[in-house]
C-alpha cells in the first residue's frame, strides 16, 4: 500500500508544487522589477523623467523587490509551507 | 583586513597608488606571480556586498588603472571577486594564466563604449532597419560589439562597443552623426568603460 500511495500522490504534489513555484514567480517577478528599475534609472538619465518621480519610483521598486526576493529564499529554503 | 578584493588583472606588478577604494579601503596594489598581476585593495570579507557606492567605486578605480602610468591595459573583473589571502589569489593566477594572456591580447589598446537608443514615448520604429543601420554605421569603426539586455520597451538598442583608443574620436563623431539623423530617438553614448563586455574571464573565490 506504501508504495501505491508513493506512486499516486508523488506526481500529484509535485504538480501542486511546481504551480505554486509558477504563481510565486509571478506575483514576486524579480526579474521583471530589475528591468523597472534599469528603466527607471535610464529615463532619468535621459532628462525626461523628473527627480521626484525617479527618487520615488526607485524607492517603491527596491522595496518591492527586496519583497519578491524574500519571497523567494524562504520558499527556497522550505520555510513557506506548500498548502494543499 | 586580511582578504584581498580583485579589480582586474595587469601586464605588470608596479600598479599602486592610493585612492577611495571597495568597502572603504584607501590604497590599491599589485599581487604578482610571474609577471601577471591583480590589482587589489584590502577587505575582510570574501563576499562582499554590492551597494551602489562600492559598484561605483569599483568601475571608478578600473578607470584609475586604465589611466595609470600614461595607460594600462586591465582585463576588468566584476564586482565581487575577493579571494582569502595571496595564496590563493596566486593559484589563480597560475591556473588561469593562458585566459589572461589571450584577454589582454585582446583588449590591449581599446576601450568600452555604450550606445543605448531609446524610442521617443509615441514613435514607432522599425527595429530591424535601425539596428541595420546602426551596424553599418558603426561597426566598421570597432573591433568588437555585442548586443545587451533590452530591459524596457522604451529600449530598442543596447550595444557595447570595443573601440582602438586611435579610434575613439572617428567613433564619437559616428556616433554623433547617427544622433543628429533621428529626432525620433534619444541617445545614451557612454564610457570609456574598462571592457568588461569582451572579457570572457570569470575567476571564483571558492576555487
Amino acid at each position: 500500500m506504501f508504495v501505491l500511495d508513493d506512486l499516486l500522490f508523488r506526481p500529484f504534489v509535485g504538480i501542486v508544487d511546481a504551480l505554486h513555484s509558477i504563481a510565486l514567480d509571478e506575483l514576486y517577478d524579480v526579474e521583471a522589477l530589475e528591468d523597472e528599475l534599469k528603466e527607471n534609472q535610464l529615463l532619468y538619465e535621459l532628462g525626461e523623467r523628473p527627480e521626484e518621480e525617479y527618487r520615488r519610483r526607485k524607492e517603491e521598486l527596491e522595496a518591492e523587490l527586496e519583497t519578491a526576493r524574500d519571497a523567494h529564499e524562504q520558499l527556497s529554503s522550505g520555510r513557506v509551507e506548500v498548502k494543499r | 583586513m586580511s582578504n584581498r578584493y580583485v579589480y582586474g588583472i595587469v601586464d605588470s606588478d608596479t600598479v599602486e597608488f592610493e585612492t577611495d577604494a571597495v568597502a572603504g579601503a584607501d590604497r590599491v596594489y599589485t599581487i604578482s606571480h610571474r609577471r601577471l598581476g591583480a590589482v587589489v585593495s584590502d577587505i575582510d570579507t570574501t563576499d562582499p556586498e554590492e551597494t551602489d557606492e562600492d559598484a561605483q567605486i569599483h568601475d571608478e578605480v578600473l578607470r584609475e588603472i586604465m589611466d595609470y602610468d600614461g595607460g594600462t591595459t586591465i582585463v576588468p573583473m566584476q564586482f565581487g571577486m575577493a579571494f582569502e589571502g595571496d595564496r590563493e589569489l596566486k593559484n589563480v593566477l597560475r591556473g588561469a594564466r593562458p585566459a589572461f594572456r589571450r584577454a589582454m591580447n585582446d583588449i590591449e589598446g581599446r576601450v568600452e563604449l555604450g550606445l543605448k537608443l531609446v524610442r521617443e514615448e509615441d514613435a514607432d520604429i522599425d527595429r530591424e532597419a535601425l539596428e541595420e543601420e546602426v551596424a553599418e554605421r558603426l561597426d566598421p569603426i570597432a573591433a568588437q560589439s555585442v548586443a545587451n539586455d533590452l530591459f524596457s520597451d522604451r529600449l530598442v538598442l543596447n550595444r557595447s562597443y570595443l573601440v582602438d583608443e586611435a579610434e575613439r574620436e572617428t567613433f564619437d563623431e559616428a556616433v554623433a552623426a547617427f544622433e543628429d539623423d533621428h529626432d525620433e530617438l534619444m541617445v545614451q553614448y557612454t564610457g570609456p568603460f574598462a571592457p568588461y563586455s569582451f572579457v570572457d574571464v570569470k575567476i571564483g573565490a571558492k576555487q
